[in-house]
């Protein structure tokens, strides 16, 4: 199964996925994410902005979906921690994401996501994550 | 002229607009009308809020996603920073940083319970937590920075 196969088979299980139109493909090598648009991502109708919050649950369901990829979908991923910085105002539009790999250890993996929606070199939002793997009661 | 000393509470203007905004949550906003927000306490610097949590944001395991609490904090930490104003300013987040304590199960409520710390010139701090409303275990805790005087997309950066 491939890691696109793997990130699919990820969002399907997850209603969250579904709520953030969440989807995937491979571009040029590299996973490319995408959040499609709705009304329901928006988070002030006055000022027509995607909710930061709703970035933010991209840009963390991104990372977990390659990670969990990246395992070959046999290991537990829990989010230890997050912290996402808004660089940029959302508009009422599509947004992509690509996904870094810091560092994959045995326990731990350090993982940061880059958010953009019209422009890649002018990224919306930027986030670092931190993923317990496996068990976390032992 | 000098500048009045800050207020313990909450200015009438700002109050006056906070509930119109928490009508308009309550009713019109689908996100918002999801979580059924309920407000506990809103008072200046603080902001305390009842939320349910739907079946919409689970992960695969069938718990509440982290993301969830995220955007929870991210919403009630910047109503918290918006009662810590004197004048109507739009406020928007610079950055939060969120820590999962424990999972959660859908279809029942956390308390997200926020604090603006300190507003230092247009930047306000905000800390809080989320506690699981049936037992009051801690569920996440949060800490964010917010901008004050934010303008909207499509014109110049607010930054």
């Amino acid at each position: 199964m491939s890691e696109l196969d793997l990130i699919e088979r990820y969002a399907a299980a997850a209603p969250i996925a579904r709520w953030l139109g969440f989807s995937a493909a491979v571009s040029e090598g590299d996973t490319l994410f995408t959040l499609a648009f709705d009304e329901r991502h928006i988070g002030n109708k006055l000022i027509r902005a995607l909710h930061g919050g709703a970035i933010a649950a991209f840009l963390e369901f991104s990372a977990q979906a390659t990670l969990y990829a990246r395992l070959g979908g046999e290991r537990d991923i829990t989010t230890i921690n997050s912290d996402t910085d808004y660089l940029r105002s959302a508009k009422a539009q599509d947004m992509k994401a690509r996904v870094n790999i810091l560092r994959l250890g045995r326990r731990l993996a350090f993982i940061e996501a880059k958010g953009w929606q019209k422009d890649e070199t002018a990224p919306v939002a930027v986030a670092r994550f931190r993923f317990r793997l496996g068990d976390t009661e032992k | 002229m000098t500048t009045p000393p800050p207020s313990a509470d909450i200015n009438p203007a700002i109050g006056a607009m906070l509930k119109s905004a928490r009508d308009w949550l309550l009713t019109e906003h689908a996100l918002f009308q999801t979580l059924d927000l309920k407000p506990l306490l809103i008072g200046r610097n603080k902001a305390t809020f009842s939320v349910f949590l739907p079946d919409d944001f689970c992960d695969a395991r069938g718990k509440v996603h982290g993301a969830l609490l995220t955007l929870i904090m991210d919403s009630i930490f910047g109503l918290a920073a918006f009662t810590a104003l004197d004048e109507l300013k739009p406020v928007a987040t610079i950055n939060l940083r969120s820590d999962y304590l424990g999972d959660i199960d859908p279809g029942g409520r956390v308390i997200c319970a926020a604090e603006c710390t300190e507003l230092r010139g247009d930047i306000a701090h905000v800390a809080g937590q989320l506690t699981d409303a049936a037992t009051n275990r801690p569920i996440a805790t949060g800490a964010g920075a917010f901008i004050i005087g934010a303008r909207s997309p499509g014109r110049e950066s607010r930054l």
